[in-house]
């Protein structure tokens, strides 16, 4: 099936509505954070403009902001690692191996998804006083590792299960331990899944606020807390808000920069011959 | 479907740190629940059984904040895995123009969503928001974008949408990209059309995917509350003021009691909608195939 050309010209259509929608909101943003206050309201808008760089220096003198972004990051990356090792490990075994119960089981696994944070914030924050982890990496981390988990699950449970039974028993028979299959074979098939996994568990960290709030004092303040900050009694300081968001996105779109080229089609052609 | 002892060791390290992390805060909050508890009076604090939820039950503020809820949800959900799953199939297409393009329709994802929803309130400012010049520039008057109790709802939907578009839009790209092409091949060397080829091959292949990008999104926007709370705070009115909005204000009043009921409430009523959901599209199996 060749695509055609008209075929190209009216996808290209279509992505001009769509990438206007999108990124009018963060062109307004990134705009922001070089405009005054003034500007930001003016009518008609202004959509050329002398650039002032005064909200980033604001934002950089008066916070220590990569003390904070490097909190954000390490919790960030602790938390796609643990929720990737153990979300693979209990994917496959739900999607591989069945025993009783394992539907109720997995049921639960998302249910635990579902309570809303308000409610869990207090208890969570009276036993991680308990543990002696309030202010640290590792009270936030294992909160957003248990909230990134259940998705993460389910979502390679469907990656898995469409990973070709046939081959998996070949390489069984080649000599293959269970956790070989999944880490030579399972693996490499299914890395769009595991890629989006990557990506929402680590912005279920970058992004969280609540927990955040209650459970960091100063040491593992993260960037939204920081943020959420600038929304001060007075209103909003719109631009170094809006320096400061611009900055906190900069990472997330390395991010997927570099996981994007596992996103591809065609992993799974030819495994399966006849 | 291999069957052994060998699943028990993939599937314990994640289900005994999930359960031990979430149950004991969740178990914690049900007993809260019971209690009639409000920090000003710290010295009252009694067992009161189920009061908390029978009060919760006549109050019809609260029966307002479900219908409002549920109305937010079902219209936002709809939007977001129609709008996502045309982009998905639009991007599934092989051209190589589409592949830089990805990474910017993710971009809404990575705003910090406190900060998303405070520059959509400066877009839709009814003086002098940008939105709101050109409507007027283009003779369609100044709708009050957040002042209406019925623009309200449908604006939160619009700002819920922009920033989640993306999310379903990833998750059934990926489910596509995994689809095996031989089909698709030999499909249309049969003569499949377009159209067949999605009724028959990537819907069945890609249900699951679909069912669990809606059942995400469906549970999220169902406890929303960052952009309403900026946004509207609930308002105008009572037009926005979802279960989270009066959890939430429950719990600042310091009504502990009432605030857990609410919560152990809203975690019922998603817990049912995921159940019928699942039941509905997967049949009495609920598994994937």
């Amino acid at each position: 099936m060749k695509p055609t050309r008209w075929q190209a010209a009216l996808t290209a259509l279509l992505l001009v509505p769509v990438l206007a929608w999108t990124l009018f909101p963060i062109y307004w943003i990134a705009t922001a954070s070089f405009k005054t206050e003034l500007s930001l309201y003016a009518r008609p808008p202004h959509w050329l403009f002398t650039p002032i760089a005064d909200n980033y220096t604001r934002v950089l003198t008066n916070i220590p902001f990569f003390q904070y972004l490097k909190n954000s990051l390490v919790i960030a990356i602790g938390t796609t690692i643990g929720s990737l090792v153990l979300g693979t490990l209990a994917g496959y075994g739900f999607a591989r191996f069945r025993f009783r119960l394992s539907e109720a089981v997995r049921f639960l696994v998302l249910v635990m998804r579902m309570a809303p944070r308000m409610v869990l914030v207090v208890p969570y924050y009276l036993m991680m006083q308990r543990l002696g982890l309030l202010d640290t990496y590792t009270g936030l981390l294992i909160a957003y590792v248990s909230f990134a988990l259940p998705f993460s699950i389910w979502l390679l449970i469907g990656f898995f299960v469409d990973v070709p039974l046939e081959v998996e028993e070949a390489a069984m028979i080649d000599g293959c331990s269970p956790l070989g299959v999944l880490l030579r074979i399972v693996i490499p098939i299914a890395a769009p899944g595991l890629v989006v996994a990557a990506i929402f568990a680590f912005l279920v960290s970058w992004n969280e606020f609540l927990f955040a709030l209650i459970l960091s004092g100063v040491e593992a303040k993260t960037l939204p807390v920081v943020i959420a900050g600038l929304n001060t009694d007075a209103g909003p300081l719109y631009g170094e808000m809006s320096a400061a968001a611009v900055m906190v996105m900069l990472p997330n779109i390395v991010m997927t920069l570099a996981l994007q080229r596992y996103l591809v089609r065609g992993l799974t052609l030819g495994a399966v011959k006849g | 479907m291999a069957v052994g002892s060998a699943g028990r060791w993939f599937l314990l390290p994640g289900l005994v740190f999930l359960f031990t992390i979430d149950l004991i805060p969740l178990l914690y909050s049900a007993w809260i629940s019971f209690y009639n508890w409000w920090l000003l009076r710290p010295r009252d604090v009694r067992f009161v059984g189920l009061a908390n939820y029978a009060r919760l039950a006549s109050d019809a503020e609260f029966t307002r904040a479900v219908v409002v809820t549920t109305l937010f949800t079902s219209g936002a959900v709809l939007v977001e895995f129609l709008a996502g799953l045309g982009l998905a199939l639009l991007f599934a297409q092989p051209f190589r123009f589409l592949r830089p393009l990805r990474v910017l329709l993710l971009l809404p994802l990575f705003v910090v969503p406190v900060v998303g929803a405070t520059m959509w309130r400066v877009i839709f400012h009814p003086e002098i928001g940008v939105l709101n010049y050109y409507l007027s520039v283009l003779g369609l008057g100044r709708p009050p974008w957040l002042s209406d109790p019925t623009l309200a709802l449908v604006s939160i939907t619009i700002v819920d949408a922009w920033r989640t578009i993306p999310f379903m839009f990833l998750v059934m790209y990926a489910g596509i990209e995994t689809l095996p092409g031989e089909l698709y091949e030999a499909a249309s060397v049969d003569g499949a059309s377009a159209w067949h080829r999605f009724r028959y091959i990537t819907v069945p292949l890609l249900t699951y995917i679909m069912l669990l990008a809606v059942l995400i999104r469906a549970m999220d926007v169902f406890r929303e509350f960052d952009i309403i709370f900026v946004l509207t705070g609930g308002g105008p009115g009572t037009a926005t003021q979802t279960i989270q909005i009066l959890n939430y204000r429950a719990f600042g009043l310091g009504h502990m009691g009432e605030a857990n009921a609410i919560g152990m409430v809203t975690l019922i009523l998603v817990t049912l909608m995921c159940w019928i959901l699942l039941r509905a599209v997967l049949g009495r199996r609920g598994a994937p195939a």
